[in-house]
């Protein structure tokens, strides 16, 4: 096995690492656009419906598809956080800077799944177009 | 733990002499016109923003001498409207960002390890922008054609047909103007803190300071276009009678908010986000321990300047869009006080630790904690909607903002102002002078702005420029203007003790307080070249590791002294790796030069000299392609033989 992964698992790691450090803030950026455009657009133009899907199930879809790639990049986070460690004297700094990342994208990717689920709990309570 | 000594250069007195022919100036109108020098500038730009203050401070001064009794008369309501907005629009666009800034400038490249920032002229070309747009709206006043309908300008009452006159064209042609310099700013900072640090600081080293600059410089990057587009349509509206906000020709009043707020409410953070990190700068020194819990403050930053966009529609709750649109912003607005609570409590946790110190800069510290958590408690209250929609628009509101921006802006500032007035003077203020100043102010704060909860929720609105006597109003609203007198003593005890520093403070030693970040490592204040020797950063507190202090000094390696040119290093953007030197440019004349002919062209706009706009818009394209011409290079620096 080679010591210096190739040039594609290097770009898929760094895919991944981005990922679960900043996964959780695109998708909640996604969930809010989508989840307050199309309920205010639709509700402006007088109608409930949206393609003749319910606004309810198209709102619904603005907080669970985003919820799931959050899960999704705190899984890769927790993923990451295992796979580093406290750097120690001497050691290269990319293991500490690797760690800070991890640790910023666990606790943010946490925060973003809660925002979004609060948005999911108005859903199941309020009318999409009560005012 | 450092001692107050600077390390023993580890650069020989010749090449001490060649760092300073490069990068010295002498002192001359000429050079004080043309500099690039990013202490100069960062200077500048806290003593203009402060003179910013003190004219918005002495328009608040005004109102609440006004509002001191019902019925009063001392100002007309068209004097009150242009004061109570050139008092907001120049707190929160010409003082409050721009003195943060300042600071950033001044700080950013000493804390980082580098020789400047990595676009000096475009630093020069931001002050000089931001001083003639600051001078552009103030100059309006004395006119009678200031700003007069409120720093956020909502429509319709902004359109011409309810507010004709030059007022609010120079509201949205100054603020485009000044937006120029913000986002010249901002680009800035991110690159001088992504390309330029020392070897070896890797972003797990990277100050808090640091971190929250350029958090607010993304913030900026995304926001400011909002606003810029929001006053372009504005201007277009009032100007050439497009109908961006005219409901009866297809546009949205509704916009206007939206694009207003969306800018707005990060704007909020964009404040108070360097002024966060300025606290947990300046803790260290003064609890002789590191921050608490880095990292999870590295997140809070990082979380806050992410979700600060999501929470613009908690101002427009009270416009009737739809409650589920409504809750989507309401759980952004209630969860984002946990990263503001993680970075109090990893503040508390810090002084709980800590031994303390109590001298000045400490003091406005902890009166910033109070004074910003209860902003924050109240700003939690108008997380939900029904208890906003309460008090929207009364003097509850007014209560709220000021505890947050004076909590969250200026008490970090004016810790600032005592933290490093050693380092940018090379002098030491007076301890007891200091003191006496941060009580006035804490005092002449709570005292002016509490009350204002109270005559809010007793019903008084905001924005009026008299009252008729009602039951809770009169008594309070004397009492908050006998507070605001106070303050303003406060204050200006702290510029008296800023001059009293300047003529006869004590010479200041590299390290006064024991530091734990690179600024302290270097003279104070800081020569041309700011280091002899750029450093090798070993860890989060440099100047309290051994290895990083000596890698000045005994340590040295001539690939980290670069005396053979005005050059710095690059490093790489995550680990701080050492890529390459890096030529820097010296003093010009461009970047004053191009914003003088931009002034020219947004005055000949306000004015309607079309031509003239026309000459001017040409000569900012001249100047702008000179500027970016390639400079001719020697032969044998481009590889060609003779």
């Amino acid at each position: 096995m080679s010591a210096h992964p190739g040039p594609r698992a290097r770009l898929a790691g760094g895919l991944l690492f981005w990922y679960a450090v900043l996964g959780g803030a695109v998708a909640w950026a996604v969930h809010l656009l989508a989840g307050w455009g199309v309920d205010e657009l639709t509700c402006a133009s007088g109608s409930d419906h949206i393609g003749g899907v319910p606004l309810r199930a198209a709102v619904g879809a603005a907080v669970a598809l985003p919820a799931l790639a959050t899960v999704g990049a705190l899984l890769a986070a927790v993923l990451l956080w295992r796979r580093t460690h406290p750097p120690s004297e001497g050691e290269d700094r990319s293991v500490g800077r690797g760690r800070l990342l991890a640790v910023v994208g666990f606790w943010s990717n946490l925060l973003f799944l809660t925002i979004i689920v609060l948005g999911g709990v108005a859903l199941l309570v309020l009318p999409p177009c009560q005012r | 733990m450092s001692t107050t000594a600077a390390p023993v250069p580890g650069a020989s007195r010749e090449q001490l002499g060649r760092l300073e022919e490069h990068w010295g100036e002498r002192p001359s109108l000429r050079a004080w016109l043309t500099t690039v020098d990013h202490k100069k500038i960062g200077r500048r730009y806290l003593v203009t923003a402060g003179l910013f203050f003190a004219l918005a401070g002495l328009s608040a001064l005004a109102m609440r001498t006004q509002l001191a009794r019902p019925e009063s008369r001392l100002l007309s309501p068209q004097e009150y409207n242009q004061l109570f907005t050139m008092h907001g629009t120049a707190m929160i666009f010409l003082f409050a960002t721009p003195m943060l800034f300042g600071f950033g400038n001044f700080l950013v490249p000493l804390l980082i390890g580098a020789r400047d920032m990595a676009f000096p002229k475009l630093n020069a070309l931001g002050y000089w922008i931001f001083l003639f747009a600051g001078l552009f709206m103030w100059a309006s006043l004395p006119f009678g054609a200031a700003p007069n309908a409120g720093w956020f300008a909502y429509v319709p009452l902004t359109g011409q047909q309810h507010t004709p006159g030059l007022h609010m064209d120079v509201y949205s042609l100054g603020l485009l103007f000044l937006g120029i310099a913000t986002t010249a700013g901002s680009i800035n900072f991110i690159v001088t803190a992504l390309k330029l640090r020392a070897p070896g600081m890797s972003l797990n080293r990277v100050p808090l300071f640091v971190w929250a600059i350029v958090a607010t410089a993304f913030m900026v990057i995304f926001a400011l276009p909002a606003l810029n587009l929001d006053n372009a349509m504005l201007f277009l509206d009032r100007r050439f009678g497009t109908h961006f906000f005219d409901p009866a020709a297809g546009g949205n009043v509704l916009l206007w908010q939206h694009l207003f707020w969306i800018f707005g409410h990060p704007d909020v953070y964009i404040i108070v986000m360097p002024a966060l990190g300025i606290v947990s700068a300046v803790l260290p020194a003064f609890t002789r321990r590191g921050v608490v819990g880095y990292v999870l403050v590295v997140f809070a930053i990082v979380a806050i300047s992410i979700i600060s966009f999501g929470v613009w529609v908690h101002h427009m709750f009270a416009t009737g869009l739809p409650r589920l649109s409504y809750s989507f912003f309401s759980a952004a607005s209630t969860i984002i006080t946990i990263p503001s609570g993680i970075q109090i409590f990893a503040w508390l946790a810090t002084m709980l630790l800590g031994r303390l110190v109590v001298r000045v800069p400490l003091l406005f510290v902890i009166g910033f904690i109070v004074t910003f958590v209860l902003g924050g408690f109240t700003g939690t209250m108008f997380a939900l909607t029904a208890f906003d929609q309460q008090v929207t628009d009364s003097y509850f509101v007014v209560a709220h903002f000021h505890y947050v921006l004076i909590g969250g802006a200026v008490f970090p500032i004016l810790a600032a102002i005592y933290y490093w007035l050693p380092k940018i003077t090379g002098r030491m203020y007076h301890e007891g002078l200091g003191r006496w100043a941060f009580w006035l102010v804490f005092a002449g704060m709570h005292v002016t702005f509490f009350p204002m909860h109270l005559y809010g929720l007793f019903g008084m609105p905001r924005r009026v420029y008299t009252y008729p006597s009602e039951p809770g109003w009169d008594g309070w609203n004397l009492v908050s203007t006998i507070g605001s007198y106070l303050l303003a003593v406060g204050l200006l005890l702290v510029v008296v003790g800023v001059v009293h520093a300047i003529r006869r403070g004590r010479p200041a030693p590299p390290d006064p307080w024991g530091g734990d970040t690179l600024e302290w490592s270097t003279d104070s204040p800081p020569k041309s070249y700011n280091f002899p020797v750029l450093p090798q950063v070993h860890s989060l507190h440099p100047n309290w590791d051994e290895s990083s202090r000596e890698s000045m000094g005994a340590g040295a390696e001539a690939d980290r002294i670069l005396a053979d040119g005005r050059t710095t290093l690059l490093t790489s953007e995550l680990d701080g790796r050492r890529e390459r030197e890096v030529e820097m440019p010296g003093s010009s004349w461009q970047p004053l030069l191009l914003a003088l002919v931009m002034l020219l062209f947004f005055t000949a706009m306000l004015f309607a000299w079309y031509p003239v706009a026309a000459v001017a818009a040409v000569a900012v394209a001249g100047t702008v392609a000179t500027w970016l011409w390639p400079p001719r290079r020697p032969d044998r620096e481009l590889g060609v033989s003779a």
